[in-house]
């Protein structure tokens, strides 16, 4: 994909302004009038007459066309009449022109609809009622507003229709190739988006076939993306396949927790089961695209699950058991203040105040998360230190990008994404200290070392210039690499490039340099909550009680702890932390509760309830009060409204949903961590999730899931293919 | 006595009584019916084979009839009195089952959790 | 004559007392069946059930199985083994020995085993339709 043909090719009036002033300056910028079925509205020049059709709240229907991608032009559904022009013109890539008057519901624009519809429909099967697609699909919906009412095709002994051999691309996406209609929307997402040019059409006329040309795998982590995009039902979901329609299910909306971007998403359930997730639109955050393991992973809520409590008994054996005997017995280990608390990737704030409120009550101030992260300096307390400051959205606006021990594509595939946006519209070039890995845009190595950042501080690095001079220059570093021994070294350093950097190129106040690229969905919250990053001081103190809640990704074993202690685990999953537990208490999944996240930028959003906790779970925070009342340490709160005023006393940012609170203090951050002592050790930077079968498995959800595994294994496979290549970057 | 409720409660508006004219006469009604059902509790025991025997009946029609001792409104009273002969009938003719006359004693039906622990682990809150 | 002023159902009547043996057998015969007949035994199986016929009484009443005195008052139908089962229903009015033409089946020749239902070895029927959630089964 080439930076420049693209800019152009976007119809979008905001990307296009700075291209605009570049190139055609001598064009007036000054508004003019045009007439949509005689309504008038003022555009910009250079808007199309879709687009100045939509402003009058006049939609005109298309196929081909979508906001978020080039203009195609090629479905020619959005032919409209204008005034004093033979031909009808497509809307979609036609800009308007002063005093144009545009019909778009007169007698040649619905004929030329017609005509449009009627070849369209010459093509394409009528199998609509063993269609994935129905209920949900374009050509269905169009062709009853749009299409003649009636038929003229008999040919249907003789010739018959197209038919297209169907195409096996991967494990997630299901290609019924004779539905295609060529609008070539997957092709473009593809090649634009996820930066993948694995998508082409070969052929012209009736021969025209979308297709990978060779025997390949569509293997990327937003492949799920083109089953939305698909208008027909070419493109469908596999795992769904056959399963609903669309007016069956029950739509809940609620927030993806697998990764830490927060997706919004819909969860479509059907008696009481979740049957797919699809995302919803929040344009500060993943605009109208999901990554796959949210997209997908659902399938592991279904499996592996934690369905009644169980109590290890005096034979060493897990036995399931009532709630009434788990809790006694929990209670009864609990009466000790030498506890320590950890909590996992996929917990909800509410469940997180409830742990620390318990444990205080009951002496202990032992409450860690999984992932590390310095202490020294100015620690967890000033949160500018932790958060992805610049907000998701602002990183397309950036002109240099500095990545330092982070994997965007597979930590935060939507950040990417932005990433990969700002690279192709706004001449982005990003800076990357790393192993080398494939990011789908082009990027500047340079080079693994952890001197790199010191050299970049201290000015003597050649790309210290580049940083200077830029205008909107962006820091991101990885949470992966600040969880190292010598994270607080890398943290002051990195703090001090970042405020070099701002007094250098000199960027406004609003623009944040420094940012936090986090992975796990919790983990904003729990340092927000007072809680202690790593689980290292753990190891020194051997609690005689540990409670793990859903934390599973093995950064504790009962090797730390010894065989005295005794380890209680709540979480959905049998996973790491149920296989090393004396008592299990099953809580819910995000699915089926409502509960509170915190992105990485520092937005706190809910989960809403889509189906209720399988088996005896419980809601987590629901199972800590349970239990401290048969403790005797009653928590004070009754109801999620109770909770949620005690979430706001601790944190008043946690129960403000929807909002973002930004974090100040990183100049106070900066001077504190002039402080610290530690040194850098000569480590390479490295990141965990180098390729693309390292995203899918990556949390107790994930790991369950059926789906998931599939992908790993289609990955594989395509490494075997003749036709797979390595990435040249 | 009802005459009381009325004013009080709603000023100005004159209602007409169902039935009884007097609180006598609601006592009359009230009396007959009880009578009633204590001459079909000899026959429900038999009638519906429930494992009840005749003390029982006439203790739990005693108790249903006692129930509403504190109604003072001879329009309720009246209104109480018309729903028993309505039941009596039913059941005086075998129109109901043997469950539904074991239902008048309501053994089986337990009372919702109120506090969190038993909503807890109940599974209703 | 006799049977017109009812001398017959006198007669019958010490007969059955007499065919249960005495008061307190016929007493323990009404305990143990809640009926008291007369008949003639034609034959006993291999657990030890005798088997009665007695054509006064009406057809549907004029078979019957006395069961073996050990198993007490815990019988059931299941004791009655195969090669009997076919004349205690009608099936056939040859006894077991004397019919000529009798198959010979595996499961005929199979020793009777107790009924279970009841207990904690009845047979449960399962379904075949996947669970909508699967559970983690601790490790062993």
């Amino acid at each position: 994909m080439l930076r420049g043909p693209l800019t152009k090719a976007l119809p979008c009036a905001r990307i296009l302004s700075p291209v605009k002033t570049l190139s055609t300056s001598a064009i007036n910028n000054e508004k003019f009038e045009v007439f949509i079925d005689d309504k008038k509205v003022m555009v910009d020049p250079g808007t199309t007459v879709l687009q100045a059709a939509a402003m009058v709240g006049v939609e005109i229907p298309r196929f081909c066309y979508h906001e978020r991608l080039s203009v195609a032009g090629n479905c020619r559904m959005c032919l409209v009449e204008v005034e004093k022009s033979a031909k009808p013109v497509a809307a979609c890539a036609m800009p308007v022109m002063k005093g144009w008057r545009v019909k778009t519901n007169s007698e040649m624009t619905r004929r030329a609809r017609e005509g449009v519809m009627e070849f369209l429909l010459v093509n394409h099967p009528l199998d609509c009622p063993i269609c994935d697609q129905g209920g949900e699909c374009d050509l269905q919906d169009q062709s009853m507003a749009f299409g003649s009412d009636r038929s003229r095709f008999t040919d249907i002994d003789h010739s018959g229709k197209r038919a297209v051999e169907d195409k096996d691309i991967g494990p997630l996406v299901k290609t019924i190739m004779t539905r295609c209609i060529h609008c070539t929307r997957c092709i473009r997402f593809a090649s634009e988006v996820a930066g993948v040019d694995d998508l082409g059409t070969t052929g012209r006329g009736s021969d025209m076939q979308v297709g990978t040309y060779v025997e390949k795998l569509f293997l990327s982590e937003l492949s799920g993306n083109v089953i939305d995009l698909c208008p027909v039902g070419a493109l469908t979901s596999k795992p769904y396949s056959f399963t609903a329609r669309p007016w069956e299910t029950r739509k809940t909306e609620s927030v993806d927790v697998l990764d830490a971007v927060g997706s919004n998403i819909i969860v479509s359930t059907r008696t009481g089961e979740v049957l797919r997730i699809l995302p919803r639109l929040n344009e500060d955050i993943n605009e109208e695209w999901l990554a796959d393991k949210g997209r997908f992973a659902y399938d592991g809520l279904k499996r592996q699950r934690l369905l009644t409590p169980f109590v290890r008994n005096c034979q060493g054996q897990l036995i399931a058991t009532e709630w009434e005997d788990a809790l006694i017995a929990v209670a009864q280990k609990l009466q000790t203040s030498e506890i320590a608390g950890v909590v996992g990737s996929l917990a909800d704030a509410e469940s997180m105040v409830a742990l620390k409120d318990l444990l205080n009550r009951l002496g202990s101030e032992d409450l860690y998360t999984e992932y590390p992260f310095p202490l020294e300096g100015s620690g967890t307390d000033l949160r500018s230190s932790y958060l992805l400051n610049n907000k998701i959205a602002r990183v397309e606006d950036a002109d240099l990008v500095l990545l330092i021990g982070t994997n965007p594509r597979f930590e935060a595939p939507l950040f990417n994404a932005r990433l990969r946006k700002g690279y192709l519209t706004n001449e982005l070039d990003v800076g990357y200290i790393g192993p080398k890995v494939d990011l789908r845009y082009d990027y500047e190595h340079l080079g693994e070392s952890t001197d790199l950042i010191k050299q970049l501080a201290s000015g003597s690095h050649a790309f210290s210039k580049k940083l200077a001079c830029a205008k909107k220059p962006l820091i991101v570093v990885g949470a992966d690499l600040l969880s190292r021994p010598d994270g607080a070294a890398i943290l002051a350093l990195v703090q001090q490039l970042a405020a070099k950097v701002t007094t250098d190129a000199n960027v406004s106040s609003e623009w944040k340099v420094l940012n936090v690229l986090q992975k796990a969905a919790s983990q904003v919250a729990a340092l927000d909550l007072g809680y202690k990053p790593g689980t290292a001081s753990i190891r020194d103190k051997k609690p005689k009680v540990l409670f793990l809640l859903g934390s599973d990704e093995g950064t504790i074993s009962r090797g730390d702890v010894g065989q005295d202690c005794f380890i209680i685990y709540q979480g959905h999953h049998g996973d790491h932390g149920a296989s090393i537990a004396d008592a299990i208490l099953p809580g819910a999944a995000y699915t089926e509760k409502q509960g509170t996240y915190v992105n990485t930028e520092g937005r706190a959003q809910q989960t809403l309830t889509a189906v209720s906790p399988p088996g005896l779970a419980r809601e987590d925070w629901k199972i800590i009060r349970a239990l401290s009342e048969i403790i005797g340490e009653k928590l004070p709160y009754d109801t999620l409204l109770e909770i949620r005023d005690r979430l706001g006393q601790v944190a008043p940012h946690l129960i403000r949903y929807g909002e973002l609170e930004e974090a100040n203090y990183a100049e106070q951050a900066t001077e504190l961590a002039k402080g610290v002592s530690s040194n850098l050790s000569s480590e390479p930077v490295d990141v965990k999730q180098k390729n693309l079968e390292d995203y899918y498995m990556t949390d107790p959800v994930s790991r369950a899931s059926g789906t998931m595994a599939k992908c790993i294994q289609a990955v594989h496979k395509q490494k075997q293919s003749k036709y797979y290549e390595e990435a040249v970057n | 006595m009802a005459s009381q409720v009325v004013k009080s409660s709603i000023v100005g508006t004159k209602v007409r009584p169902l039935l009884s004219t007097t609180k006598g006469d609601a006592r009359v009604r009230v009396l007959g019916l009880y009578k009633a059902w204590i001459r079909q509790a000899t026959l429900i025991p038999h009638d519906y084979d429930i494992p009840k025997n005749e003390e029982q009946v006439k203790e739990r029609i005693r108790s249903e009839f006692l129930k509403h001792k504190h109604v003072t409104d001879i329009r309720v009273i009246d209104m109480l009195v018309i729903k028993g002969q309505m039941e009596l009938r039913e059941v005086a003719a075998l129109f109901k089952h043997k469950g539904q006359i074991m239902s008048y004693w309501k053994e089986s039906i337990e009372p919702k959790p109120t506090d969190f622990i038993s909503k807890f682990v109940s599974g209703s809150s | 004559m006799a049977k017109l002023i009812g001398l017959d159902k006198l007669a019958n009547y010490f007969r059955v007392i007499k065919h249960n043996g005495g008061i307190l057998g016929s007493i323990k015969t009404l305990l143990r069946t809640d009926d008291l007949k007369f008949g003639t035994l034609v034959g006993v199986d291999k657990l030890g059930n005798k088997y009665f016929e007695n054509n006064l009484y009406f057809y549907g009443r004029n078979r019957w199985v006395v069961y073996h005195e050990k198993f007490g008052l815990n019988y059931d139908g299941s004791l009655v083994p195969s090669e009997w089962y076919g004349w205690l229903h009608y099936k056939t009015d040859y006894l077991p020995h004397e019919d000529p033409g009798r198959p010979k089946h595996k499961w005929m020749i199979q020793d009777w085993s107790e009924n279970l239902s009841g207990s904690d070895k009845q047979y449960v029927p399962y379904g075949t339709t996947r669970t909508k959630v699967e559970g983690w089964t601790p490790p062993k």
